[in-house]
């Protein structure tokens, strides 16, 4: 069984490119070759359990006057198992769009890459870029066709296109929203404690990168799923430019220093009753 | 999610030439969720001897009252302190007691005997005794713990030396486990002092 | 209530500050046979006459030193019956203590447990003291030891002791005899002597006990044999 997706996309295929066979492959939507087995619904739970994806992230991107910023902390983790501690979370789409992942690595990567294809072709097919509207609204769609198939994505798009700085929230349930601020992952909430406090829409960039990376470090501090690198990216009308990539083991000290203490203490008896 | 992994923790003790170390983290967790880096899991039963529990949070500090509830009456008792062996037993029947109903803690014993022969060994949350020559682990980060260990650790090490290697052992598992780390608790313990330092580690 | 208005409860003092039921319990204990025992420089030696009610009794079948652990033994005098209680509820103890420790009591615990269960029969109610004193010698890592412990639950650590018939005179001829540095054999023979000294009759390997306990801290209770072989190196 195959999926038929040609209704998915986004634009009719070049006439007359389909001649040799290779290129209809191209220019078709993903399509997944189905397990044929009595009980799908039973193979599907059991088979998302297998891919069970790395759940622990915290990533964040917000719009502010002079563009987006958009940060992330690295690390990978299985189980309480930290698999990676230098994982690429924020995707690059094209020069002009980062997009992050949260969820399963291989449905983000995948996905994404699928999209920087898709936003190539249409920057191809129509001589100009793809807005940031557009290309979330195409992995949306792609995203809600497989829905209910255990595919696990939670990402921001983030761009600069012909109307400004533009941001959205995609995830694997069928969902996309426009937005100022997100903050995806297990430590999000933590990272949306220091965003909220801390935002306002005409920082300069310096102060817009130090909030991300603060809300990043803080929730690695706090989200035992998340750490490893902070890093930081900004997307202006140029496009994107990565402004840094702390490692939070020092960004800690950076930010609460420790007085040294003394070598020797003595070990406190329990208190008496 | 088991009742071992709520807190989050990593203990080990190793032995050394006539001394022995044993270290903790210091994360005190709920899940994924850090409350605290300033967590003790490791206690003083007397000047040679001690304990590092881990597993969940609350029956590492009940469990610790109840073994110095009783290490007090004995010495009240027979007026001396418990050898390392005898208070191994007296935890491990402490802890089959509540055989159908555990305490959800691994200890780790350290402590020095007679002539100041080193004495470590662990056990499971039954109190199954686990004797060991060189080095015991136990905690959410056991698994790295142990492949750090099986590598770093050398027999008859001098106590500078065995203070080291406890600590990059410790600090490189805890690396590895989302659960714990947030720092570290070393004590070395010879027959004529004890050590006690705080390791700065990766906070995240 | 033959002697006192006040022994009807034990747990009652007479207005003197006596518990007279325990006086009683003692009074049973000094007409006992006598017992005594000796701490040696490397062990402790116990030892006991063995008087039978009838020549018909045989002999072989009553033991009146008896182990209560590998490295303790006990002897009594008084009631035989209580004291068979007494080591059977101190056999007890000592298996709960290594179960728990998994290392053997110390002696001083033992007679600790001891005397607080003879304590508690003196202050429950429905029952009577032991009629016995006990004799306990035992080998641990603090060296031979050897207490005595009465029937009001009160125990001392002795050098040497006697109890039963003739206590004084034993404790005279113990205290004449006695020596910081005497070694388990001479302890031995001092028994004996000690034992001769107000024994009707002809001492034999067969009408008294006696139990030892060294350094390889194993208490064993002499053969008859064993003792006629002592016996005759005191000749």
């Amino acid at each position: 069984m195959k999926l038929d997706l040609s209704g998915l996309q986004s634009f009719t295929s070049i006439p007359g490119g389909a001649v040799d066979g290779l290129g209809e492959d191209i220019f078709a939507a993903p399509s997944f070759q189905l397990p044929a087995c009595s009980d799908f619904d039973g193979f599907q739970k059991d088979a998302i359990q297998m891919v069970k994806p790395a759940k622990g992230t915290t990533t964040l991107a917000f719009i502010f006057k002079e563009g987006v910023i958009v940060a992330a902390d690295s690390r990978a983790s299985m189980g309480g198992y930290i698999s990676s501690q230098s994982v690429k979370k924020i995707i690059e789409i094209n020069p002009y769009m980062l997009g992050t992942m949260a969820g399963g690595a291989a449905d983000c990567q995948f996905w994404h890459r699928n999209l920087g294809i898709k936003c190539r072709l249409h920057e191809l097919a129509n001589k100009r870029r793809i807005s940031v509207t557009g290309a979330s609204k195409l992995l949306a769609n792609i995203l809600y066709s497989y829905r209910g198939m255990g595919l696990s994505v939670g990402t921001m798009i983030a761009g600069w296109d012909e109307k400004g700085p533009g941001l959205y929230y995609v995830d694997s349930e069928g969902g996309r929203l426009k937005g100022t601020r997100f903050s995806v992952g297990s430590g999000s909430p933590y990272a949306y404690g220091v965003l909220d406090s801390g935002y306002r829409f005409d920082m300069p960039v310096e102060e817009a990168a130090e909030l991300a990376r603060r809300a990043i470090y803080h929730a690695t501090f706090r989200d035992g799923a998340s750490g490893g690198v902070a890093s930081v990216y900004h997307v202006g009308p140029d496009g994107w430019k990565k402004l840094s990539g702390d490692d939070v083991g020092e960004l800690h000290y950076k930010y609460y220093p420790v007085a040294p203490t003394p070598v020797e203490q003595e070990m406190t008896d329990a208190p008496a009753a | 999610m088991s009742i071992f992994e709520y807190n989050g923790s990593a203990v080990v003790a190793m032995v050394g030439k006539n001394c022995f170390a044993i270290a903790s983290d210091r994360r005190l967790g709920v899940n994924l969720q850090t409350i605290a880096t300033d967590f003790q899991r490791i206690f003083k039963i007397h000047d040679k001897l001690y304990i590092g529990l881990s597993g969940l949070a609350t029956d590492v500090q009940t469990l610790y009252q109840r073994l110095i509830f009783r290490h007090k009456l004995y010495q009240l008792r027979e007026e001396r302190d418990m050898k390392p062996q005898t208070f191994a037993s007296l935890v491990s029947a402490l802890l089959y007691e509540k055989r159908f109903g555990p305490y959800f803690c691994m200890p780790v014993i350290a402590g020095l005997g007679d002539d100041d022969a080193p004495f470590i060994c662990t056990m499971d949350c039954i109190g199954a005794k686990e004797l060991a020559k060189d080095f015991v682990v136990s905690g959410t980060a056991s698994e790295s713990l142990y492949g750090a260990c099986e590598s770093m650790y050398k027999p008859n090490m001098e106590p500078e030396e065995l203070f080291e290697t406890i600590s990059q052992a410790l600090l490189s598992s805890v690396d590895r486990d989302c659960l714990s780390g947030w720092g570290g608790h070393v004590l070395l313990v010879t027959p004529t002092e004890v050590q006690e330092r705080t390791l700065k580690g990766r906070m995240d | 209530m033959g002697d006192s208005q006040y022994s009807f409860s034990l747990t009652t003092f007479s207005p003197s500050g006596k518990l007279v039921q325990i006086e009683h319990a003692l009074t049973a204990v000094g007409s006992g046979q006598t017992s005594l025992g000796i701490k040696a420089s490397n062990g402790v030696v116990i030892a006991t006459e063995k008087k039978l009610p009838s020549i018909l009794v045989d002999e072989t079948s009553v033991q009146k030193i008896q182990l209560m652990t590998t490295n303790i033994g006990v002897v009594y005098s008084g009631m035989g019956p209580d004291s068979r209680v007494l080591v059977r509820k101190s056999r007890k103890q000592a298996q709960q203590y290594f179960r728990l420790y998994k290392e053997a009591i110390p002696v001083t615990q033992l007679v600790r447990e001891t005397a607080a269960v003879m304590q508690e029969f003196t202050q429950s109610g429905g029952v009577r003291p032991f009629g016995v004193s006990l004799l306990i010698a035992g080998y641990d890592d603090n060296g031979p030891q050897l207490y005595q412990v009465d029937p009001s639950g009160s125990y001392f650590s002795w050098k040497a002791s006697a109890m039963g018939k003739n206590v004084s005179n034993a404790k005279t001829f113990l205290e004449k005899r006695y020596t910081e540095d005497m070694e388990l054999d001479d302890a031995v023979h001092t028994a004996i002597l000690t034992l001769k000294e107000g024994f009707q009759g002809q001492i034999s390997g067969k009408n008294i006990e006696i139990g030892i306990i060294g350094a390889d801290r194993k208490f064993r209770v002499l053969t008859p044999a064993e003792i006629d072989d002592y016996l005759a190196e005191v000749e």
